[in-house]
């Protein structure tokens, strides 16, 4: 490389010098010629003004994780999973029976109809026992709920609502 | 990229003087041993790198606590070759090789894509006074860097990173990849030769 005013850093040599591993002629050329350390300038500026609104806006992400994983772990403790395995099982133990009961029905209304007599008290008591075993879960879920979120019944508040 | 495995990169780094190595290593020994201030000081530029790397934002928050979390672990295996910076960028490629190979991340990867998004980015720029065409300018420059880094190879692309982001220095970007220096100038001309061309600027 020859360093000539008249004669501007071909990219090679420019972008040796960008990467820090310009030769000497070239650093010579550069100090000596406005245009070519414009152009090294303007890249490094606009590299500059990239590296600081990427790191802010990195920062800005990593701190937004650190409040994530900073979570107590008590806010959502295997009670939220009990609480939603228990709702889930309330659902299928409604659907279920629900849906054998009125199979056929939207297929076959008439059938329906005329089969109704037939499943009285069997199932009247079959579906009983289901709505309370619901009953039971809800009110585990409840418990679990409660506890999840310290909403304890607190005393002195029951004793102004219960009656003298 | 080097053929080197994640514990192998543990170890991949520059060579320099007995001394040299002895007094770094003894400067930095006590940053590997504060988790809280490995993560205060580097986990944003770790998640800056794999995003630009991956294109991922999920996966790059992945990587960055996982490199973290192994070079903490792994304290006792660095030797004070290189600087923590340094060797925390080797261990963040090396996760993203290996996720990279995975069957999952390419079915994620065809199946979304999630970059980071250029418009938000420019959001963030530094005040530029009350110039209203200098913002524009910045912001523009902004985004244009953004695309035509993403349009790299991924080799272009690491290098590129790593010496204009990082600012790690060329010889140690050497032994971290484990491919000579002449290669690894070879890959930052051509990728500023294509980061330049699609800038549009005079340079």
């Amino acid at each position: 490389m020859i360093p000539d005013p008249m004669n501007h850093l071909p990219d090679e040599a420019l972008n040796d010098i960008l990467i820090g591993m310009g030769s000497a002629e070239a650093e010579k050329h550069l100090s000596a010629c406005p245009v070519c350390r414009g152009k090294v300038e303007e890249f490094r500026s606009g590299l500059e003004e990239f590296n600081q609104t990427t790191l802010v806006w990195s920062e800005a992400r990593s701190n937004a994780m650190e409040r994530i994983h900073a979570r107590p772990r008590s806010q959502r403790g295997p009670y939220t999973f009990v609480g939603w395995a228990l709702t889930a099982a309330a659902l299928v133990a409604i659907a279920v029976p629900v849906l054998r009961h009125n199979d056929g029905f939207w297929s076959n209304q008439k059938t329906a109809q005329v089969a109704l007599p037939e499943d009285s008290d069997a199932q009247i008591a079959k579906d009983n026992e289901l709505l309370k075993a619901v009953n039971e879960a809800i009110n585990q879920d409840d418990e679990s709920l409660k506890n999840e979120h310290q909403l304890l019944e607190r005393p002195h508040l029951r004793l102004k609502a219960r009656p003298e | 990229m080097g053929a080197y495995s994640s514990t192998e990169s543990l170890n991949a780094v520059p060579r320099l003087g007995i001394q040299s190595r002895s007094i770094r290593r003894t400067e930095t020994i006590g940053e590997l041993d504060d988790i809280d201030g490995l993560v205060r000081n580097y986990r944003a530029k770790l998640l800056r790198f794999v995003i630009y790397s991956t294109g991922d934002l999920d996966l790059a928050e992945s990587i960055a606590q996982d490199t973290l979390l192994k070079a903490y672990l792994n304290r006792d295996k660095f030797r004070g070759d290189c600087s923590v910076k340094t060797w925390l960028t080797g261990i963040a490629i090396n996760l993203t090789r290996d996720h990279m190979r995975s069957a999952k991340f390419k079915f994620w990867k065809q199946a979304s894509s999630q970059a980071m998004d250029v418009h938000e980015l420019a959001s963030f720029l530094p005040a530029q006074g009350s110039d209203p065409e200098r913002q524009v300018l910045a912001k523009e420059n902004v985004k244009q860097l953004s695309q035509a880094i993403e349009t790299l190879s991924h080799k272009q692309r690491t290098v590129f990173l790593m010496k204009f982001l990082e600012e790690i220095p060329v010889n140690e970007i050497s032994q971290v990849l484990n491919i000579p220096v002449n290669t690894v100038r070879t890959h930052l001309h051509r990728a500023l030769h294509s980061v330049r061309s699609k800038m549009g600027a005079s340079l």
